[in-house]
This record gives structure tokens, C-alpha cells and sequence, in this order.
């Protein structure tokens, strides 16, 4: 594919769009199943939320929070399905960020990166004081040691809940998690698939011991806040069913994709919503629904210890949680570096974010960098501000993927696609519907900074990006070096 | 000078030997053979075990020196050939004490007895020596053979774009001159194993192992610029899954030698194995070299 052949392209357009080539490399066999691509699914959206989500997002709806469960799950896989059509039909290294500079122009793949920073950096840094916080339980609990409060905790938070001057368990987390990345460490598949059956295992026994002090008075006043407290905390609840695309983007490797991906997607979809319920209405059965708000530290081993009066269960769930969520810490961290990674090999950002270490093979200050900034928002920020801001930013690269299904329909109808989304248009609009739902019931605060941040981001295009662009240059006739014009020649 | 070599009869093979015949005839040197034999008491116990001791490392060393003269019986060579038999509680510091002793330019080791024929086995000696060696360290794969004769064909030097890469090339630009064989210069690289769950997809290290892939190639078209190597040396990027695939993915002579340089982390004129030299070696096909950090070739 030659560059000048694309006309919506021109060298300064601010919607110049990178061409969309063959995979580079041989083809890939494919090799995946439904089975397996399910556990990709669990195993990267179980433990991003659920294990801390509840004391936030309770207090907003109610025992109501089991219809936001599932409208945000319904508005995840809605978008899953539509990820997964763009994930065959654009063949890059994926991440909404590429499809998006494929299909939509460069500015809105900035804003789209922009969104994607929330999703994969500050999700970390959520997941991370998460961790902390089970992390102390099980600390306390099997030794005796309990550390001082001023390093369990960010040094403000929302009232009545405990503050400290900084999160020390978080940082130590991020940061080993960056040396495991400098060393090139990965999670395996096997280990994916131990890492499922743990957390499933803890949550599974959460909810059997929290059945057993079930209650039905507690869903008397179903729902204290209505429809508008719903779809709140389905915002909040969004974050837990981060990382369901994680289906999606294995499209290339699937076994006939056409019916192996809606089924594993919707397979998933069901486990994760099953799980969840479970878990929010034992829970909710077993202590009143306004006693959920403050227990963020560790918060379901809170809950079984006040029901079965010690502290065995509770850690137990604690030690499970530690090992999955480093792993969903690991995982998610990663994913940034790498999207950071391939925005500095388009010229969006500089070269530092693309280089590669000589001595480890892996992008040593692209990780390092990430795991200062996640490590500053896990050890300052408290849990309840993070999450909001993941979420808004996945609902809107969601919907920008949503769009892109529709936009890329009209626009290369013949383009060779994997899987293409059934129902077409209903569902892209469907999904749509359901994001922009939920997206505009968050917290006006929420909106405020991640206005704030997105607008960084595109004015940081505009002073930088648009210049250094590859894409840009090439199209400018520059005489980028051959490698560069090799990637974007592809 | 003399090229020594660290040999014993029950450990390793001949390997060792074909490999320090080859240098010693190539280089114009003689050839040393050195056994460790265990170190005696001083005094003398009454029930002369000390004295069964002794007898037994003398026994030792006889072996060792009538199976090395076995297998050291090449007539296509005329090298001069010393063995000794060194007595030493540590054979790593025997070995080193014998190689200042009759200044050896080279210390050729084998394969310790398990692992794959045709892999470089490092064993407990070797070991330590990788990482203390004031002079260069020849290692040879279990299961070795060569004819002196011959000499070799190639000299590869390992290279990654990481500080005092360069001088470790022009090592082995020098070297290669001084064995009077072309040098080649490779990089070797793997791809990352993939992250599951695949949040952001499973191709997501092929655009890593790009990225080295053209920085690894501008660094060896500098090395060509900055005149470390001329415009015949052959340069050459390997890539693999892991560091098995990466270096058999590129064509090896028959006779050809790798070299490595010593890690920076390590202090100067010694020996000092790095994380990826090490892993280099356990997966190289041929004959290995360790150049300590700042080793100057003679021409």
C-alpha cells in the first residue's frame, strides 16, 4: 500500500489516518479456542474491581448496585463484540489507540491514548492501593504486625475514612512489578489460567459464608437513589469489567472466529456477571447496604469477619486477592507500557517511550516512567477518586471503538474483517447507548478532570505530535529514516 | 607464551583439547595441560594415609597426563606440549596460579559432563573463572572435535548496542586478524514471551523486537561509520523466541568461534560474565571466548 493513495490523508490533516496494511510477519496459526479465549476474558476482568469495588459503588445505588452490575456489564460486552470486529478488521498490535489512528485520524487517537492512560495507568494505580489494602489485612492477621497508618494510606480521602501521608504497600507493589517488566517477565497462559481458578475460588467462598447470614430485609429499600444512583454506580462498577476486550484483541489467533468470539466473549460476560452478582448480593444480604461505605481497605474480608466473628475466612480471601491482583497489577501495567510504546513508534510521543534497552530487550525507560507516575497516583490518590476517572476513560474509548465499527463499515466496506459484529448497526448503536448512559451519570467531577486531562493531551498533540508524527512526515515527503517508512509503508 | 589448558580425565572430555591444540598450533604457541590434583597434608599422620593420598594424586596425575597424550596424538600439528599436574584445594586458583605461572595467553576449558552434546556445559569451575579470569577464557562444547590443522574459520563477535560494545568488537577485529580469519559481527536478539491475559493484544512484542531490530542496525552500520570494522566485515541480526532459536537462526562454519566481551559490571581486565553472555553461551553451537574488559590482542 503506497501512502498517496489514500486522500483523507493529507500531510497536515489533523484526521490524517495510518494506512491499514497485512500484518507484518507470517500468518499466525490459529490455535485459540472458545475455552481459552474465555479464560482470557476472566482472567483479565475478574480482580481489576471486584475485590474493592463494592465499598464504593454500594453507597451509590443501593442494593440497586445488582442492576448496575448488570448494565454495566451488558455496556462492557456491547463494546467487547464491537472491539472485536475492529480488532480483526485493523491488523495492529492492539489497542483502541491504533484502531482509532486507523479508522479516525490521528487528533482522535490522541484523545483516544488519552483515555487509554486512565484505563491501563490509573487502573494500576487503583488496583495497586487495592492490593494494599488485603495486603495489610493479611499482614495483620497471619503475624500480628500492623504498620503504621501513615504508610497504609493517601494522605486525604472522601470522609470517614482512614488517611495517612502515603500508600507504601502500593508503591513496593508498582515498583516490583516494573523490575518483573525490565526483566522481561510474563504472566504465561498457565499461569492465567491458575490465577483465574484463584480468584474465582475466593470469591466463590466469599459468597457461600456470606449466604449463610443472608438476609432479605436488607433489600428492602431496593433502591434508595433511583435510576440516576443505578447508572452512578455502574459508572463506578464499569471499572471492574475492565479488561473483557482482553477477548477481543486475540482475534488473529482464534480457531474460526466468526463463532468462537461471540461465544467466548458472551461466555465470559456470563462468568464475570454470575461471579459478580453472587458476590454483591451475598454481600449485600449479609450486612445493610449503608454500612458498605469505608470499608475500602480490604473490604470483603472485613465483611466475612463480621459475620462469622474471626478472622480465618477473611484471610484466606485476603492471601488470594494478594496473589491475583499482583498478577492483574502486572498485567495492566504492562498494557500501558506497551501502548505508551507504540505511540513513541508513530512519533506522538518522544523517542524515549520507544527505545529499547540493549541489556534486557525490553523498553527499560518507557517502564520505569510509567511506574513512577502509577507509583505517585497509587501512594497520593485514595481508591475512590481513581476509579471514576478509569472508567470514564474505557467508556469513551469504548464508544470511539464503537463508532469505529460503524465509520469503517461505510468507509472500507470490502476490508477483509475476522469477525464482524452481528446485527449490524444495532449493536454498535446499542453500545453506544449504553456507555453514553452510564458515562453521563458520573460525577461532575469525574468530567472535570478528565476534561482537564484530555485537553493536555490534544494541546500536547498539537505542540508536539503533530509535528514529530511519522505518519505526518511521510506524508509530507520527508525523508523519514527507512525504517520508519518500512512501518508506516506496511 | 602458551595456551593452557585445564583438563581431568573423569570430567569433561577431550574437547578442551582439540580446542587448545587448535589455538596453540594457529597462534605459534606451545601447549600447556594442566591437571589439579588434590593438595597433601604437610605432616605426616601414622597411619600414612597422607602418604596413600599422595600416591593417589600422583596416580591421578599419570592418568590424567597418558590420556591427554592419547588423545593429543596429531600429526598434522607440531606443537609443543607440557603437562603438569598441579596440586590444589580450589582448582579454580590452581588454574589461575598455573596460567600466571607459565603466562598463559589463553585458558581453554570443556564441557562439564551433563548436559546436551554440542552445548557449551558450564560447570562450578568454569563458573568462577567467567567471572575472574585476568586472561582470555576458551570454552569448548561437550562433545568437541576438531583437527588442529584446520585452524578455524570464522570469528562471530557477539554485539549489542551497550556501552564499550565497540572495543569488544575491535577485540575481536584483532583477534580475527591474529588467527587470520574474517570476523563477523552479530546481534542477537528474542522476542518477549507474551503477556496473558492479552489486554493489548498477542502481537504486542513483535513491535518491541522491531524497535531493537532497527536500533541494533543502526548500531552496526556506526560501528562501520566510526571505523571499528571495514566495509567486508560481514554483520548479521539474529532473532528468535529465545536464545536457542536466536542463535541457530543464522548460519555457523565449522571451526567458527563466538566471542563475547565481559560485563561492565564487572572490574577491569578480568573476565566478568554478564546476564546475556551467559545465557549466550549456554545456547552456542561453537566454541566460545571470553574477552576480559579492556584486553589488549597483541597483532
Amino acid at each position: 500500500m503506497s501512502v498517496e493513495s489514500r486522500s483523507p490523508a493529507e500531510a497536515g490533516g489533523l484526521f490524517r489516518r495510518k494506512p491499514i496494511g497485512d500484518r507484518h510477519g507470517p500468518q499466525l496459526e490459529r490455535s485459540i479456542g472458545t475455552f481459552q479465549l474465555m479464560m482470557f476474558g476472566v482472567g483479565a476482568t475478574v480482580g481489576t474491581g471486584i475485590f474493592f469495588v463494592l465499598s464504593s459503588a454500594v453507597p451509590e445505588a443501593g442494593p440497586a448496585v445488582i442492576i448496575s452490575f448488570m448494565l454495566a456489564g451488558v455496556a462492557a460486552g456491547l463494546a467487547a463484540i464491537c472491539y472485536a470486529e475492529m480488532a480483526s478488521a485493523v491488523p495492529v498490535s492492539g489497542s483502541t489507540y491504533s484502531y482509532a489512528y486507523a479508522t479516525l485520524g490521528e487528533i482522535i487517537a490522541m484523545g483516544v491514548a488519552a483515555c487509554l492512560l486512565l484505563e491501563y495507568g490509573v487502573s494500576t494505580a487503583a488496583v495497586a492501593v487495592g492490593w494494599s489494602g488485603y495486603v495489610n489485612v493479611a499482614l495483620v492477621n497471619i503475624t500480628g504486625i500492623q504498620l503504621p497508618q501513615a504508610i497504609l494510606a493517601a494522605p486525604f480521602g472522601v470522609p470517614g475514612q482512614a488517611t495517612g501521608i502515603i500508600n507504601l504497600p502500593a508503591v513496593v507493589l508498582v515498583f516490583l512489578c516494573m523490575i518483573l517488566l525490565i526483566r522481561g517477565a510474563s504472566e504465561s497462559a498457565k499461569v492465567n489460567a491458575v490465577m483465574v481458578v484463584i480468584k474465582l475460588t475466593v470469591l466463590v467462598m466469599f459468597s457461600i459464608i456470606a449466604f449463610t447470614a443472608f438476609d432479605a430485609d436488607h433489600f428492602a429499600d431496593f433502591a434508595p437513589f433511583g435510576a440516576a444512583g443505578v447508572a452512578t454506580a455502574a459508572g463506578t462498577i464499569f471499572f471492574s469489567f475492565i479488561g473483557l476486550d482482553a477477548v477481543s484483541t486475540a482475534g488473529d489467533e482464534v480457531k474460526d472466529p466468526q463463532k468462537t468470539m461471540p461465544r467466548a466473549l458472551i461466555g465470559a460476560l456470563f462468568i464475570v456477571i454470575a461471579v459478580y452478582l453472587l458476590v454483591a448480593i451475598s454481600a449485600i444480604g449479609a450486612q445493610p447496604w449503608q454500612d458498605f461505605e469505608g470499608q475500602s481497605e480490604a473490604g470483603l474480608s472485613q465483611i466475612l469477619e463480621i459475620i462469622t466473628g474471626n478472622n480465618i475466612w477473611g484471610t484466606i480471601l485476603a492471601l488470594g486477592a494478594v496473589i491475583s491482583i499482583f498478577s492483574v497489577t502486572l498485567v495492566t501495567m504492562y498494557g500501558q507500557t506497551r501502548i505508551l510504546f507504540a505511540m513513541g513508534r508513530d512519533g506522538m510521543l518522544p523517542k524515549v517511550f520507544s527505545s529499547v534497552s540493549a541489556q534486557t530487550q525490553t523498553p527499560v525507560n518507557n517502564t520505569i516512567i510509567v511506574a513512577i507516575v502509577v507509583a505517585l497516583l497509587a501512594a497520593f490518590v485514595p481508591l475512590d477518586y481513581l476509579i471514576d476517572v478509569v472508567s470514564i476513560g474505557t467508556l469513551t474509548a469504548f464508544i470511539v471503538v464503537s463508532l469505529g465499527v460503524i465509520i469503517l463499515r461505510y468507509r472500507q466496506p470490502d476490508l477483509p474483517r475476522g469477525f464482524k459484529v452481528p446485527f449490524f448497526p444495532v449493536t454498535p448503536i446499542l453500545s453506544i447507548i449504553a456507555c453514553g448512559y452510564i458515562l453521563i451519570s458520573l460525577h461532575w467531577y469525574t468530567w472535570l478532570v478528565f476534561a482537564c486531562w484530555v485537553t493536555v493531551f490534544i494541546v500536547f498533540y498539537l505542540l508536539y505530535g503533530r509535528k514529530h508524527s511519522v505518519l505526518g512526515r511521510m506524508l509530507a515527503g520527508e525523508d523519514v529514516d527507512a525504517d520508519d517508512a518500512t512501518k508506516v509503508d506496511e | 607464551m602458551s595456551v593452557l589448558v585445564g583438563y581431568a580425565p573423569h570430567k569433561g572430555g577431550r574437547g578442551s583439547l582439540d580446542l587448545g591444540l587448535q589455538f596453540a598450533h594457529i597462534l605459534g604457541q606451545s601447549l600447556t595441560v594442566v591437571t589439579v590434583v588434590p593438595r597433601q597434608w604437610s605432616t605426616p599422620s601414622l597411619a600414612k594415609v597422607d602418604a596413600e593420598y599422595a600416591e593417589f594424586a600422583r596416580r591421578l596425575a599419570e592418568q590424567s597426563e597418558a590420556r591427554a597424550r592419547e588423545y593429543l596424538l596429531d600429526p598434522s600439528v607440531d606443537v609443543e606440549i607440557d603437562y603438569r599436574a598441579v596440586p590444589g584445594r580450589s582448582v579454580t586458583s590452581a588454574l589461575l596460579d598455573a596460567a600466571e605461572d607459565c603466562g598463559a595467553s589463553l585458558l581453554v576449558l570443556g564441557s562439564s559432563t551433563d548436559g546436551a552434546v554440542g552445548r557449551i556445559v558450564v560447570g562450578s569451575t568454569t563458573d568462577k573463572l567467567l567471572h575472574v579470569s585476568p586472561v582470555p577464557l576458551a570454552l569448548s562444547p561437550r562433545g568437541y572435535r576438531s583437527t588442529a590443522a584446520d585452524g578455524f574459520s570464522r570469528i562471530t563477535c557477539a554485539f549489542s548496542d551497550a556501552d564499550e560494545s565497540e572495543k569488544v568488537v575491535a577485540q575481536a577485529v584483532q583477534l580475527g586478524r591474529r588467527l587470520r580469519v574474517p570476523t563477523r559481527v552479530a546481534s542477537f536478539g528474542i522476542r518477549g514471551a507474551t503477556m496473558y491475559p492479552p489486554e493489548v493484544g498477542l502481537s504486542a512484542e513483535d513491535s518491541v523486537l522491531d524497535s531493537w531490530l532497527e536500533q541494533a542496525s543502526e548500531a552496526q552500520s556506526r560501528l562501520r561509520l566510526d571505523g571499528v570494522i571495514d566495509e567486508n566485515t560481514e554483520t548479521v541480526i539474529a532473532t528468535g523466541t529465545g536464545w536457542g532459536e536466536s542463535l541457530t537462526s543464522i548460519d555457523w562454519l565449522p571451526g567458527e568461534v563466538l566471542t563475547l566481551g565481559s560485563s561492565t559490571v564487572g572490574p577491569l581486565a578480568r573476565v566478568f560474565l554478564g546476564s546475556r553472555a551467559t545465557k549466550l553461551i549456554r545456547h552456542s553451537p561453537v566454541p566460545v571466548l571470553v574477552v576480559p574488559r579492556g584486553y589488549e590482542i597483541e597483532a
